[in-house]
């Protein structure tokens, strides 16, 4: 994390309190930061509020309390008070900054089964109110391994195309931060680490900041800039509390 | 941050992307609409198509905008004037006494003369104009299809008619020959009638009514009234053989012949004849006895030794001072008056003829203890009041006044056509028959109803067909409400099906929804999704329906087109109805799309993205 630079993600004291049948889980996030460009993993074993601590950040969760919560995606934007966002139910600012700056790859693709592989690539740019280039698209979908199934429809890919699909629709209108939800969990092992691999690649190249959540710590140990995990704790038969925590640059040594 | 229309601007896009991609689903719901759509459209089409040919056939038969008095009764020019210039009256035409308003055609089978009526008819008319014909020219005709089939002639030949009447006793015939203009279809009626110019038929009148037409050349001259009776007494010294007394019954005018007792003979009379004469009592079973009648009979007794008394029965005189009048009628010569055991009439014996001013206004007036008046101030009720002064020329042989049989005969026409004195000249005349009807058409069918009230309201009775034009109008309404209660029906159904498909749809892409959320959708934004589907279902639904009602709607017309004109359809719907349809079905669909709406902005993205 370069030192002085405003993150682009910020939680501080941040929890988010689910009940469910009659089980209550708690986050709590006492710190956590993504900065420009950073690729940051979010490791644990299911359960551990990963995937909340994702939603957080992707704006479709609401924090149950903040002591802050901003966005700055940079570019003399102005940063953004996602916790007053949230107070204020402004659910079209919200959905105004998913569609601006953040790309979103979830577990399995989350393609749309009604559009073809270059409009569901194309979307979030046409969402957005700028549709990406047909030269960029096409370079990344080789880069990403793609360009043949530009044209088919999601449900004839294999799962490891749909998931680069995906990452190629998270990338493609330009965002500044990608956030993905275990993207690599559908498919083995190899086929997942060289996914990954141009996932991050790929990021770095167009500057673009990531959170990805898995619970495999190798596939991400070499390439995150930093490393957050959980403690998870029962704190009596019903209630289990989960603290996020920061492990610095993970496995790089 | 870019404008927040654009995601909105993808949603009708995105919305049939997913029904393309579930197209079969989508088929279903298109055809389930278009199912609801195409007999609704039917039946209306029906409704319309059916209710509009039967109003068409009475709009296009002139016969159902005619207004046709109930009754007979004078109608003065002015009334024409002001009722010409009603609302919703097209035509209007003045008509005269029907009685006066006749002409006689020789028939080509039979060759005999037959009478047919005679209509007067102005441009404009729309019985004549909507049945094949042209409004007829002075020296013109147009026929009614029977009285060309009966008189053996079509547009365009020459027609000989005739107009018969009676003068002083005698038989006249004038002729005139007119050319056939056209010939109109049967529709316009069934009975045999001539169609000719209103001063033609005026012409046609005062000729009946002993006028001249010198432009005709129809002689005649201002006519006196014609005479008039209940019947008749005949005397004669023997009674009749049985033959000749059958004979005086036929071809005479009388219907009835029977013997008669002297009270009988009195009451009839109002005297009583010499004895020892065989009385016969004549009469016409309720009919007129004319002047000919009587002549005809004095011919078939020529050679007898007999006296023919022509009798009035009832009329309302009054002399000045109100006190009714009842004046016996009597006018013999003197070899009647001796065979009678009466002195002759000081006016003379019977006369068709009114003879010299002042004969027929005479009177006999009884033997009083006061001296009688020279004038005798007098008026007769009929149709009109006619008021006349009668000049005593000497006594009453009997308790009652003796007047001219004559002027008896002349009153009694006058309670039934309008007869005027002309004192100066002392004499009565005919009055003119006024118009005494009319022939009215309403410009449309709807016209004929409030013109029927307007009438009535004037006091005038019309026949019109009022019935068939509120039949069809309650039909109409009762049609309406059928089709709304079906409407209500199936339209429920077609929405009930529409809600469930959508709300199912919503609940069965919950994650593409997410999906699209977490793409940067509002939830306002997602609210427009169903809509967009539903809009776009009921558009294909409205396409399919409407080409399912094209094709039913031409397989109904064409096999019913036998039964109908050409141009006339019975399926077929009302132009200004086609757009409201639409709105309606696209509105409708909106509706049933709003609870699937509210239930996807509701869907909670972080949730729907980790369904599987």
């Amino acid at each position: 994390m370069t030192a002085g630079a405003v993150p682009m993600v910020r939680l501080e004291g941040v929890s988010k309190r689910r009940a469910q049948g009659g089980s209550v889980f708690e986050l709590q996030v006492p710190s956590f930061a993504v900065g420009a460009g950073q690729v940051v993993a979010v490791v644990g074993a299911s359960g551990c509020g990963k995937s909340t601590l994702l939603d957080l950040i992707a704006l479709v969760m609401s924090p149950s309390a903040a002591q802050c919560f901003e966005m700055s995606p940079g570019g003399g934007v102005a940063t953004c008070d996602i916790r007053r966002l949230w107070a204020s139910a402004d659910e079209a600012a919200l959905a105004a900054l998913r569609r601006d700056y953040l790309g979103y790859v979830l577990q399995t693709g989350g393609l749309l089964p009604f559009l073809s592989v270059r409009d569901n690539v194309g979307l979030p740019g046409r969402i957005k109110g700028a549709p990406g280039g047909g030269a960029r698209l096409d370079r990344l979908a080789a880069r990403l391994g793609v360009a043949a199934c530009l044209e088919r429809m999601p449900d004839s890919l294999s799962i490891g195309q749909r998931q680069r699909v995906a990452i190629l629709r998270a990338l493609a209108h330009g965002p500044r931060l990608v956030l993905a939800d275990e993207p690599t969990a559908a498919v083995d092992k190899a086929r997942a680490r060289a996914i990954m691999d141009d996932m991050h690649a790929l990021a770095r190249d167009e500057g673009v900041a990531v959170v990805v959540v898995t619970h495999d710590v190798d596939l991400v140990a070499e390439s995150a800039d930093l490393t957050y995990t959980f403690d998870v704790e029962q704190v009596n038969a019903q209630e289990t509390r989960s603290v996020c925590r920061g492990l610095g640059r993970a496995g790089r040594a | 941050m870019s404008a927040q229309a654009r995601p909105l601007l993808l949603v009708p896009g995105l919305a049939a992307a997913q029904l393309r991609h579930e197209w079969i689903l989508s088929l279903c719901l298109v055809i389930a609409l278009a199912a609801v759509i195409a007999p609704l459209l039917v039946l209306l089409g029906l409704k319309h198509g059916t209710i509009e040919t039967l109003r068409e056939r009475l709009v296009e038969d002139p016969v159902f905008r005619e207004l046709r008095p109930a009754q007979t009764r004078e109608y003065p020019d002015a009334w024409f004037d002001e009722v010409r210039d009603w609302p919703g009256v097209a035509f209007l035409t003045p008509t005269i006494l029907p009685l006066s308003s006749v002409l006689q055609v020789v028939e080509r089978d039979s060759g005999r003369g037959v009478i047919f009526d005679l209509l007067p008819t102005a441009p404009g008319d729309p019985l004549l104009l909507e049945n094949g014909a042209g409004v007829p020219v002075d020296g013109e005709l147009v026929l009614s299809a029977e009285a060309a089939r009966r008189a053996g002639v079509g547009a365009g030949d020459e027609l000989t008619v005739r107009v018969g009447r009676s003068r002083a006793g005698r038989a006249e015939v004038a002729e005139a020959r007119l050319k056939v203009a056209a010939v109109l279809t049967p529709r316009a009626g069934s009975l045999a009638r001539l169609y000719a110019p209103l001063a033609f038929v005026r012409d046609v009148e005062a000729y009946k009514e002993g006028y001249a037409v010198p432009a005709r050349g129809w002689a005649g001259d201002t006519p006196e009234p014609f005479l008039s009776f209940d019947g008749a007494v005949l005397l004669l010294r023997a009674p009749l053989p049985p033959i000749v007394r059958t004979g005086l019954i036929i071809n005479t005018g009388f219907a009835r012949l029977e013997e008669a007792g002297a009270a009988e003979v009195e009451a009839l009379l109002g005297f009583a004849p010499a004895q020892g004469l065989q009385a016969y009592a004549l009469d016409a079973g309720g009919g007129v006895v004319t002047v000919s009648s009587l002549r005809a009979l004095e011919q078939k007794l020529r050679g007898y030794d007999r006296v023919l008394l022509p009798y009035v029965r009832k009329l309302a005189l009054t002399a000045a001072g109100g006190e009714p009048l009842q004046p016996l009628g009597l006018s013999v010569d003197a070899g009647q008056a001796a065979m009678l055991g009466l002195s002759a009439s000081p006016w003379g014996g019977f006369s068709a003829a009114s003879g010299e001013p002042g004969r027929l206004t005479s009177v006999l007036l009884p033997r009083t203890t006061d001296a009688p008046p020279d004038r005798l101030a007098v008026e007769s009720a009929g149709v009109g009041v006619l008021a006349f002064e009668l000049a005593r020329v000497g006594e009453s042989p009997f308790a009652r006044p003796v007047v001219p049989i004559e002027l008896l005969g002349v009153l009694r026409t006058a309670t039934q056509r309008g007869v005027g004195f002309d004192a100066a000249r002392g004499r009565f005349e005919m009055a003119r028959g006024g118009y005494r009807g009319f022939r009215l058409y309403a410009g449309r069918i709807d016209d004929v109803p409030a013109l029927f009230q307007r009438l009535r309201g004037l006091g005038i009775e019309t026949i019109a067909e009022v019935e068939a034009i509120e039949r069809i109008q309650v039909l109409d309404a009762g049609l309406t409400r059928l089709f709304w209660l079906i409407s209500v029906l199936s339209v429920s159904g077609g929405t009930a099906v529409l809600v469930a498909s959508l709300y199912a749809s919503v609940e069965r892409r919950r994650r593409d929804l997410g999906v699209l959320r977490l793409l940067g959708f509002a939830r306002a934004h997602v609210f427009f999704f169903p809509v967009a589907q539903g809009a776009i279902i009921a558009g294909l639904g409205l396409v399919a329906g409407f080409a399912g009602y094209a094709s039913l709607a031409f397989a109904i017309n064409r096999s019913f087109a036998s039964e109908l004109a050409p141009g006339e359809s019975f399926c077929v719907l009302p132009a200004g109805d086609i757009p409201l349809a639409i709105a309606a079905t696209l509105a409708l669909a909106v509706l049933a799309a709003l609870v699937a709406a509210a239930r996807a902005t509701r869907i909670d993205p972080a949730e729907a993205i980790r369904e599987q």
